[in-house]
């Protein structure tokens, strides 16, 4: 059954709200309406008796009486009172059968008690009434009953009672369908949902143009499936390649086994066996090491280890490693870090990070080339600059490279575990600089480390 | 003899370090269990400790920290599967000597456990002298015999390690460590290549040679005999 979910949901309770704050809303101006057409009403009344009172009063005798006689003559509705009163109180003439004694002479009209006469009996009414005193002591008293405002009453609430049945029906209604549709998208994208849990990774949620807030809400979701979906297929790529790269030397490893164990004679050989082995394990461990400590540095935090790390130290240090093997390599690598710069980092990480940019620097430039690490100032930031004449990074790779878990064709034929670009890059996250690479020729990559409020 | 309390919980792990380490001449104890092995460190006085962290009872660091407190000072070399990047430092803070993260060669654990049994005193000698080999600290210069070494500031530092550990194993990932400071291994084999270096000049080319690799292992600089 719809309706105790209905009556349940957020979307339904809000329309009666909604509905109960209307009908105060209409009921007020309603009666503010009626209030102004009353006061409206009375007033005009009020000051048509006042003026049949001020031409009656100024008629003497005779021409009072027929005066006043006329003027009852001529109301067919019964809401016209006049009546002239002796200076002692007696009627002289009209429909009032006494002297109403809550009038006062010469105020402006006001709500009285009279008795009024209706043929041949006696009638209480609350009518707006005006007294004045004659010149010979007579009082003559005018008096109107306003009932058109019972009408106007009438009429308003009539008005009323249709508005606000038509009001609240549309309200239910609106509130009850808002609340259906609520309710049936969110059991749609639940079904999406599940499926989506289930494994299909295509499935994405119901999504419009129109603006509307549960659409936008579905296309921030939808756009973060397409990243996961994304990150797990090139987790699952990067599964396949680990399992490639770490199966090859344990399928050499195990050859080398297999075939000493069964030819192996003297201990040198099986000496050498055990070597060639122990080398296909550690090339495995290597990879897994690897790994382990980029997930490691991806998914750590500012560590403890954060400090004051003097660049251009940092950089002479690891020119100075690394100029041996540049030398062998004929290759010329120079650090120019003349401006005294520092950042807040892990000097460890940071040493590991130029020395990969150092390293792969090195391993891609030819005999002769050169590579150069430089400490510039920039607008606001220190950066980093390693530079060589290698073969660079082409246009297609150069995105690439910095994705995550990317491996080059190229550089899984060269030696290492092929992880160094993103294990720079993970460190470089983590401090919250940039990392660039930029076209040749050669290769040129840079870390900007923005300065940092003390 | 150099006596070892081995506290590892995993019985294969134990019986290799054990049979290797007693093959080179050490008296091995094993305790499997964290509680026992605090109480066996506290016993039997072993002359170095290797300690696993993650152990049954009580975990390697609360018994580190707590010899540490009981002032303690034996040597201990911590041995880890974590390899989370504060790890290390954590310890070494709470007063372990050495770190080594598992799996590890045998051979790196041995040059470390010789490494922390033959720590280096604090010496006041300002010359380091192995055989005919001669450093001079003060004046940053080297001789082998007569012959004057010229070293580039690097190759003094290392040299310098090596003279002061000299007969002992020092492996690779120990010379980047301490030589170097790098807290990882890199690609290259920069080692191999600074050693081949210094190798060059230190050895001569008529000369007995002094520094020796270790296949598979690491370096040597040996006392001619």
């Amino acid at each position: 059954m719809i309706w105790p979910e209905l009556v349940r949901s957020t979307s339904f309770r809000r329309a009666l709200m909604l509905v109960a704050a209307l009908t105060a809303i209409i009921v007020a101006l309603f009666g503010f309406v009626y209030w102004k057409t009353d006061s409206y009403l009375t007033a005009r009344s009020d000051q048509m008796i006042m003026t049949q009172l001020n031409v009656i009063s100024l008629l003497s005798d005779q021409r009072l009486l027929d005066a006043i006689d006329a003027h009852l003559r001529q109301d067919s509705r019964g809401v016209q009172f006049a009546g002239l009163f002796g200076a002692d109180g007696s009627r002289i003439a009209g429909n009032i059968a006494r002297l109403p004694p809550g009038l006062k002479t010469g105020t402006p009209a006001h709500g009285v008690q009279i008795m009024a006469i209706r043929g041949s009996s006696l009638e209480n009414r609350v009518v707006q009434g005006v007294a004045r005193q004659l010149p010979d002591g007579e009082v003559l008293v005018i008096g109107r009953l306003v009932d058109e405002t019972v009408d106007v009453a009438r009429v308003i609430g009539q008005a009323l009672g249709l508005g606000l049945v038509f009001a609240l029906g549309l309200c239910l209604v609106a509130g009850a369908l808002a609340s259906i549709r609520a309710s049936k998208r969110v059991e749609e994208v639940s079904t999406r949902v599940q499926r989506i849990v289930a494994g299909d990774l295509h499935e994405r949620l119901p999504q419009t143009n129109d603006g509307d807030p549960f659409s936008k809400l579905a296309a921030i979701v939808n756009g973060m499936l397409d990243e996961m979906e994304t990150l797990i297929h090139a987790l699952a790529g990067v599964g396949n390649d680990i399992a490639h790269d770490l199966r090859t030397p344990l399928t050499r490893a195990r050859l080398t086994l297999e075939r000493g164990r069964a030819n192996a004679v003297t201990l040198e050989q099986l000496q050498a066996t055990a070597d060639k082995t122990i080398t296909g394990i550690d090339q495995s461990l290597a990879i897994i090491t690897a790994l382990l400590r980029l997930a490691e540095i991806e998914n750590s935090r500012r560590s403890a280890g954060f400090g004051v790390v003097a660049l251009d130290q940092l950089l002479r240090e690891v020119c100075d490693i690394y100029e041996p093997i540049a030398e062998n390599r004929d290759i010329a690598l120079k650090v120019k870090a003349s401006p005294e710069l520092s950042v807040h980092g892990d000097r460890d990480l940071l040493i590991e990070a130029v020395a990969n940019l150092v390293d792969n620097a090195i391993k891609f430039t030819p005999a002769g080339g050169r590579v150069d690490i430089d400490l510039i100032r920039g607008e606001g930031e220190s950066v980093v600059r390693v530079s060589d004449t290698g073969r660079g990074i082409s246009e297609g790779e150069r995105d690439a490279v910095l994705r995550r878990f990317y491996r080059s064709e190229k550089d899984r034929k060269t030696p290492g575990v092929g992880l160094g670009l993103n294990l720079v890059a993970a460190i470089v996250k983590l401090h919250g600089f940039r990392l660039a690479i930029f076209p040749g020729p050669g290769c040129r990559v840079e870390i900007a480390c923005p300065d940092q409020a003390p | 003899m150099t006596k070892i309390l081995l506290i590892e919980d995993d019985g294969e792990t134990a019986e290799e370090v054990t049979a290797e380490l007693v093959e080179r001449g050490f008296d091995v104890e094993w305790s499997a269990d964290g509680t026992a092995g605090l109480a066996s460190a506290r016993s039997s006085g072993p002359d170095v400790l290797i300690v696993d962290r993650m152990l049954p009872g009580m975990d390697g660091l609360s018994i580190i920290e707590t010899l540490r407190q009981e002032q303690v000072r034996t040597p201990v070399l911590v041995l880890s599967a974590l390899g989370a990047i504060d790890d290390r430092v954590r310890g070494l803070r709470a007063g372990g000597d050495d770190y080594l993260t598992k799996p590890f060669a045998i051979l790196e654990l041995v040059a470390r456990i010789e490494a922390l049994l033959r720590r280096p005193a604090q010496s006041r000698e300002t010359t380091l002298r192995v055989g005919v080999l001669e450093l001079d600290l003060i004046e940053r210069t080297a001789k082998r015999g007569a012959r004057e070494i010229d070293l580039l500031p690097r190759e003094f530092r290392l040299l310098e390690y090596m003279m002061q550990r000299c007969d002992q194993l020092l492996t690779r990932a120990m010379l980047l460590e301490e030589v170097w400071n790098y807290k990882f291994v890199p690609a290259t084999n920069l080692v191999d290549v600074h050693m081949g270096r210094l190798r060059h000049k230190v050895d001569g080319p008529n000369e007995t040679p002094m520094i020796h690799n270790v296949r598979g292992a690491g370096f040597i600089l040996r006392t001619p005999t």
